[in-house]
């Protein structure tokens, strides 16, 4: 439970996140997800309530509990005049590591990183991928067993994304649990194993990903017509909420997963005259997921 | 407790000042230096000598005193503000120091410049004047202990100010003043009676006649007197410290 004054960001949320497990928390803008993983991390007083990390109170046995947790957070909030070896090396220090201990693994991860050549390069002059990656290999230098990230590819391009991603994959599958919020549903669903979604500080769905996309009662096809869809198609499909492409080419269809009859949708497609040539899903499953949960507004 | 946490804090705050001797090493230096040449030289020779020292050999310790309290002050308040300002003060909340320990590095980082920027000044002062330390436990008391207190002071005003207009308040509006009026260039005997009451509240002007006592000798105050606010500040400057750090005063939400 976390108040500030009258306004209650987080409000009595239970959540358990297994150990190994890849967890990603969704919700809008202002949600309660950033004070929910700051309240774990440290960087936020919760107002009430109880949390345990690895067996550890959040609070009596806060060194445990940081020792491990490891935090990505959205902003780049280094020492911009510190060389980027230095902010590692400084970083294990703080968490008790011996100096040559330190630099061993700073060294190690900045190899592993592609970072190796601008060891001594101020944080200032990195590029955004780069610092990114810099914030990344910060919280692992202690080498946590739960690393939370905030947005972590947030303004990053589409090449250091997938980089990121594979990172996150080899970690998780390391062992390491993974606590992710994004902005991006396709990341949500890609990633994580497990998934809640945060609404008005109130946890509004916690379910594995693959049942919170398998709840959505509706749900929709795109087909592609290996000839021009006609408008008389488009009317012998009403039924079918259908929403046709520019070029006629393809037509999305959405149906009830639970009283459809799929011959019978067949059928009529063929009657329309539409000689399908591919049928897929379209790539926003989850953001139909979360916009139904959340009341339809809003960024994730 | 965290000792290598604690060890690796105070040493960023050391190399920090120390990778950049021409702003906070070298200017007191030079501010000190200036000061003898106008008021120990050109005025101070037309100044009687006070207490039975010349007026040169009386400045040195105040002024010594003045760059060990600008020095600590200003190293904690600009590091813990931008630290905040940065937002890398958050890799010592999710660390796995204790606030007490995160505090109390800090600080000493501020005392370690106060004592840095104190010998600089006094070794240049040795060409000025025929200056020995008289009571060295006592003059090395007074610059640790009051660095610590000046040095926590940087560290509470650090915290509260919003931006760097209210960052130099408390420098520009209390300290100051109060250094100047705490008798580092005169003796509160060469005050008028009103004003000789009035010094006498001014927690500086103990600060620099302890230091001035263990220094060569002469002092305006009781030595216990001084001893007891000083080592009084230190204990509540320290727990106010660390009491507003603790409960996260503008550094956690």
């Amino acid at each position: 439970m976390k108040h500030y004054g009258d306004i209650t960001a987080v409000d009595n949320i239970e959540l358990e996140v297994g150990e190994g497990e890849f967890f990603g928390l969704l919700g809008p803008n202002g949600a309660g997800k950033t004070t929910t993983i700051n309240i774990l991390a440290g960087l936020c007083n919760k107002s009430a309530g109880e949390v345990s990390l690895f067996g550890n109170d959040l609070i009596k046995d806060y060194r445990a509990c940081r020792l491990h947790t490891g935090l990505v957070p959205q902003d780049f909030n280094f020492d911009q005049f510190a060389k980027v070896r230095d902010v590692l090396v400084f970083q294990g220090g703080y968490f008790g590591l011996p100096i040559r201990e330190s630099m061993r693994r700073a060294d190690q991860l900045l190899g592993e990183f592609g970072l190796d050549d601008k060891a001594d390069t101020q944080m200032r002059h990195l590029s955004g991928g780069m610092k990114r990656r810099g914030i990344i290999l910060r919280a692992l230098m202690h080498r946590p067993k739960l690393l939370i990230l905030d947005e972590p590819t947030a303004g990053v391009d589409v090449e250091l994304r997938k980089t990121l991603w594979a990172f996150l994959r080899r970690l998780n599958s390391s062992g390491i649990t993974i606590l992710l919020t994004t902005h991006y549903l396709e990341e949500a669903e890609a990633l994580c194993d497990r998934l809640a979604i945060i609404n008005h500080g109130k946890i509004v769905a916690d379910d594995s990903t693959r049942n919170l996309v398998n709840t959505l009662s509706h749900d929709s096809l795109i087909i592609t017509s290996a000839n021009r869809i006609s408008e008389e198609a488009v009317k012998l499909l009403a039924e079918f909420q259908p929403e046709m492409s520019p070029d006629h080419e393809e037509m999305t269809l959405i149906f009830d997963r639970r009283s459809t009859d799929f011959d019978a949708m067949l059928q009529t497609i063929r009657e329309a005259g539409i000689r399908v040539s591919n049928i897929r899903a379209p790539d926003n499953r989850l953001e139909r997921v979360f916009l139904e949960l959340t009341g339809g507004g809003g960024n994730a | 407790m965290n000792l290598i946490g604690f060890f690796t804090l105070l040493y960023r705050e050391c190399h920090r000042f120390l990778r950049l001797p021409n702003q906070t090493l070298i200017p007191p230096v030079i501010t000190a230096t200036l000061y003898i040449l106008i008021f120990g030289y050109s005025l101070g020779s037309r100044i009687s000598d006070i207490e039975g020292v010349s007026y040169l050999t009386f400045l040195i310790p105040g002024l010594v005193m003045m760059s060990v309290i600008s020095s600590a002050y200003g190293n904690t308040s600009s590091s813990v503000y931008i630290a905040r300002f940065q937002g890398n003060i958050a890799e010592l909340l999710v660390s796995s120091m204790s606030n007490f320990e995160i505090v109390l590095a800090i600080i000493l980082g501020g005392v370690a410049r106060g004592i840095s920027v104190g010998i600089c000044v006094a070794a240049t002062t040795m060409i000025f004047g025929d200056v020995t330390i008289v009571h060295f436990g006592i003059t090395a008391f007074f610059v640790i202990a009051v660095a610590f207190i000046f040095s926590a002071a940087g560290f509470i005003t650090a915290l509260w100010a919003e931006d760097f207009d209210r960052l130099s308040v408390f420098q520009n509006y209390i300290l100051t003043p109060l250094t100047y009026l705490g008798g580092v260039f005169f003796s509160v005997e060469m005050l008028p009676q009103v004003w000789q009451k009035i010094a006498m509240v001014n927690p500086m002007l103990y600060c620099i006649n302890g230091l001035r006592f263990g220094y060569i000798g002469v002092s305006d105050v009781a030595l216990g007197t001084a001893t007891g606010l000083v080592l009084g500040l230190s204990v509540v400057m320290f727990a106010w410290c660390y009491l507003l750090f603790r409960s996260g005063y503008k550094i956690k939400t």
